[in-house]
């Protein structure tokens, strides 16, 4: 190791070193940040089960980095409350035909590979492989800045499921946040 | 997200997430979710590394077929530090995978 | 905050809480670098109409004309553009 790579070294502890996660306490800290923004739920939902093998299945991708088509206008990243409406992102999209507008995380990585935050050519590729059934006709993409739980719950959350289930009829999802 | 989760596993679709926050996901009680100890951001790694965002993936894929147990978080502790030096490494090479 | 909150505040009269979250929202989730963004912004007004630019009063004036919530999401834009136009852009979430 040259003096300039031990000068750069991470310790031990560092968490990108020890592989824990980098920003602990996180809920904590949004929480005294923006009160009352953070959820705890007592209990869990009842699972569901894959009805069928994922070979057949139709898979969906929910995200919350605000990703759309270059073509359309972006979700609103300026209101302090945030944006409680999502888009439809083409599933058979790529790299080039999108962008993200986002203001509550870094995305430098993902605006050069928007796979980084948003893996949809991997599961375009998985599909044509055949290690998944298909992809619904549009994947969902949001921006994941909120600040009333109950309201989100109420319109995103319970719009964003309707549309998996009855218009996009998917058989599992995959949710990515930002 | 988690609410967008239990909406979905509570309308009979299995879900899964990608989480940096192990413990925002475990406070919200999502049916399934991977963990990675990575920024957010970067929740399938980096640019251009086609290999391991596909192994994020297919973790999270893989975590539908096999967990039924409510709450199920795998931890896929793939040092950042590593990705990086990985990555560094490969640019310096010209290289993309 | 939360909206919840906000309104409780806002019943209260709190008006310092309603301006703390404005700075969290500017500065990246960190209020004194929200402080600073709001003074960059003004900063950044001044800068630009010391170009002594033509203006546009009429649109201007029709704008005005719009309602009380339109002009006030509009501000949070304005606020935004003008610290796109500083060069100086710190929204990442990082703080």
């Amino acid at each position: 190791m040259t003096a300039a790579d031990k000068q750069h070294a991470l310790s031990a502890t560092d968490p990108r070193e020890s592989g824990t996660q980098l920003r602990a306490g996180l809920w904590q800290t949004i929480n005294e940040r923006y009160p009352g923004s953070m959820i705890r739920k007592e209990s869990y939902v009842g699972q569901a089960r894959l009805a069928k093998p994922l070979t057949e299945c139709r898979l969906t991708l929910v995200s919350s980095c605000g990703v759309h088509l270059k073509t359309e206008k972006p979700l609103d990243v300026c209101h302090p409350f945030g944006d409680f409406r999502f888009m439809r992102v083409p599933s058979g999209a790529k790299h080039e035909e999108l962008i993200i507008h986002q203001l509550k995380y870094p995305h430098d990585d993902a605006d050069l590979d928007i796979n980084v935050i948003f893996p949809i050519e991997r599961l375009q590729e998985l599909s044509q492989e055949g290690q998944l059934g298909e992809l619904t006709a549009n994947f969902f993409s949001f921006i994941g800045y909120n600040m009333d739980p109950e309201k989100f719950e109420r319109t995103l959350a319970a719009g964003i499921a309707e549309a998996v289930v009855e218009e996009e009829h998917a058989d599992c999802a995959l949710l990515a946040p930002a | 997200m988690g609410l967008i989760q239990r909406a979905i596993e509570a309308r009979g679709v299995p879900t899964v997430s990608v989480t940096v926050a192990r413990d925002v996901t475990e406070a919200i009680k999502v049916p399934r979710a991977v963990f990675l100890p990575w920024p957010m951001g970067h929740h399938f790694g980096v640019p251009f590394r086609r290999d391991l965002q596909r192994r994020v993936v297919l973790a999270a894929l893989g975590l539908l077929e096999t967990s039924n147990e409510p709450g199920t978080i795998l931890d896929l502790l793939i040092k950042w530090a590593d990705v990086r030096r990985e990555a560094k490494t490969l640019t310096e090479q010209g290289r993309k995978l | 905050m939360s909206v919840p909150y906000l309104r409780e505040a806002d019943a209260q009269h709190d008006v310092e809480k309603l301006v703390r979250f404005v700075r969290l929202h500017l500065g990246d989730g960190n209020e004194t670098v929200g402080k600073e963004e709001i003074d960059r912004s003004w900063a950044e007004t001044i800068k630009i109409l010391l170009r002594d630019q033509p203006v546009d009063r009429e649109f201007i004036a029709q704008v005005l004309e719009k309602d009380e919530a339109t002009l006030a999401l509009l501000f949070y834009h304005l606020h935004f553009y003008l610290i796109r136009r500083s060069g100086r852009w710190i929204h990442d979430g990082s703080r």
